[in-house]
């Protein structure tokens, strides 16, 4: 019995080695990136940078004259219209699928399935060219509408709201003669806040980490997202390279804060679609 | 009848519920879809008149285009590259990371799942910082320990820069599969171990007669989203071939190794020209390829079941 626990001690070591170790390999590119920020430029041209330096504040300030502050902003009101309306959207279509019975709800259900098969750059030069026909370009208002319509989130609603609220309810509320409007509002969305929170954590992350949709769309700086903005960061100010390492770090750093919060979402939100689908 | 009405008034609530999305989708993604169909059969600048060329633009891409078999066969190698090994690291780590006497568990996740949701634009200028021939914290080292004199090129030479992108795509890959591998490793029951165990199987037997048989519909879902997730890669590449760093930046990479799919679209649309029908050729082309390998890939996995 003893030897048992010895050999497990052992195992556990040994994993705990190799797991601290790979933790090492995806942590140390962030770290390298947040030092390289806190170093003046000539610095880190001639030798190897490895512990923070002495020019964090500095470099904070070169970015933020730069108008750096301007792109979180977008990137911040983008990001929450475009989740508040998917999430509405999606969890309204995924009530009538899951808790009406219509003529077409089957249909319904298997195009949106099918949908979702479908790679979002089937239809990206054709949305281009409408958004351009609409005068969108240069508003944000591409960047939202692109996602407010989530086959996935449909899906997912329909999936989590077929087992969360009871029919009970429902039919009690219609008896008390409650709108079905209201009923939606007021009995079947505080029972979905599970499921609600981690739609939205993930259709966030694909709105912020947008990257392709904007740099077509968007020409004015003063309209850039994070993702378009760190991108032209490069050449926005040639010289000062370690401001253009904060800059990036500080672009980097809202994602990881809301990570670090809401993780469980997250991971719920991501591994829900395999167990299930 | 009171009652019949308000029945009638219900059924209708389900539509107006679902109008909506419908709506939504029609205008802003269906239509977009149906017209980059018409428009892969037309030439088109973007300004002047289009110019009905049948399946033109899918001829040239399959024989004269010197670009898009490449764009295509640069996607490919480069999933070789890292959805092999995804899959098999994060499937190690998960096994590791699942076994109940490892502490900071919450904190193992976390590290491995961070560049998972790491903007992909600063992946690949984190990987650009990395990996710069002047500045790059690699070079540094090696030149530190005297394994080189001036370096090297990693982002210059065609295999290499293709080696530096499949290494950045296993870093940013590899948490989001081991995640999955938890989810599904929860889900086999502890007794199937136990009376294994008392069987006297060993490790090695249980991890291949019980974990790897009872995970692969995870499995699955991971080589299907990474296939259909492989062609679509852009910003990684790009960023990190784009000279965000030091070092200048070209097209596609060096010699266009790392040109990919979707670059290419981006390239040939938006970039150095303006061929929107073309364009659109080349988005149709890249789904029958998606679905093709989707499809294989089904098919692959269901043979290796029986």
């Amino acid at each position: 019995m003893k030897e048992y626990n010895v050999s497990k001690k052992i195992k556990t070591i040994l994993h705990t080695f190799i797991l601290l170790f790979f933790s090492f390999l995806f942590i140390i590119p962030f770290y390298i990136m947040f030092v390289m920020g806190t170093h003046y430029t000539e610095d880190i041209f001639k030798g190897m940078v490895l512990l923070p330096g002495k020019y964090l504040f500095i470099n904070i300030n070169t970015v933020l004259k730069s108008g750096f502050l301007i792109f979180l902003v977008n990137s911040a009101y983008v990001s929450v219209i475009t989740t508040c309306i998917s999430v509405f959207v999606s969890s309204m279509a995924g009530y009538a699928l899951a808790k009406y019975d219509f003529k077409l709800r089957k249909a319904m259900f298997y195009f949106i399935i099918i949908t979702m098969m479908i790679p979002p750059h089937l239809g990206l030069i054709g949305y281009i060219i409408e958004m351009r026909y609409m005068g969108m370009t240069n508003t944000h208002i591409p960047l939202i509408v692109t996602y407010a319509a989530s086959a996935f989130g449909v899906f997912w609603m329909t999936q989590y709201l077929r087992s969360a609220v009871p029919k009970e309810i429902i039919e009690s509320a219609r008896i008390d003669g409650c709108n079905e409007f209201i009923i939606f509002i007021k009995i079947v969305f505080p029972c979905i806040k599970p499921a609600i929170a981690a739609l939205s954590m993930l259709i966030f992350l694909w709105s912020w980490n947008n990257y392709l949709l904007p740099l077509i769309i968007l020409n004015r700086p003063n309209l850039f997202t994070i993702p378009v903005g760190i991108a032209r960061l490069g050449s926005l100010y040639h010289v000062d390279y370690a401001a253009k390492i904060e800059g990036l770090a500080i672009g980097t750093l809202p994602l990881i804060i809301v990570f670090l919060f809401s993780s469980k979402h997250f991971i719920r939100g991501f591994t829900a679609g395999a167990i299930k689908g | 009848m009171k009652y019949n009405r308000r029945i009638a008034e219900i059924n209708k609530w389900p539509y107006i519920f679902i109008l909506p999305y419908f709506l939504i989708y029609f205008i802003f993604r269906l239509y977009p879809i149906l017209y980059s169909f018409f428009l892969s059969f037309v030439k088109w600048d973007g300004i002047g008149k289009k110019e009905f060329v049948g399946l033109r633009n899918f001829i040239q891409l399959f024989t004269t285009d010197p670009y898009f078999l490449k764009s295509m066969k640069n996607t490919m190698i480069l999933m070789l590259e890292y959805i092999p090994l995804v899959l098999v690291l994060g499937l190690l780590l998960a096994v590791a990371l699942y076994s109940r006497y490892i502490r900071f568990s919450k904190g193992f996740r976390f590290a491995y799942f961070l560049p998972y949701i790491t903007t992909p634009v600063a992946i690949g200028i984190i990987f650009a910082l990395l990996f710069d021939w002047s500045t790059g914290l690699i070079n540094k080292l090696i030149i530190h320990f005297g394994w080189s004199v001036d370096g090297i090129n990693w982002l210059g030479e065609p295999f290499l820069a293709r080696l530096v992108v499949g290494f950045m795509l296993v870093w940013k890959y590899t948490g989001y599969a081991m995640m999955l591998y938890l989810a599904g490793l929860a889900n086999i029951p502890n007794e199937l171990y136990e009376s294994a165990w008392i069987d006297g199987a060993s490790f090695r037997h249980t991890f291949f007669k019980i974990t790897i048989p009872l995970l692969k519909p995870i499995i699955l879902f991971l080589v299907i989203t990474f296939t259909i997730g492989g062609f679509q890669l852009f910003d990684e590449p790009k960023l990190l071939l784009s000279g965000w760093a030091t070092q200048g930046g070209y097209i596609g990479g060096p010699e266009r190794s790392c040109l990919t799919a979707v670059w290419n679209i981006y390239d040939t649309t938006f970039g150095t020209y303006m061929k929107y029908g073309y364009g659109a050729a080349i988005c149709y082309s890249l789904f029958i390829f998606i679905l093709i390998f989707s499809f294989l890939s089904m098919k692959i996995m269901r043979i290796e079941k029986e």
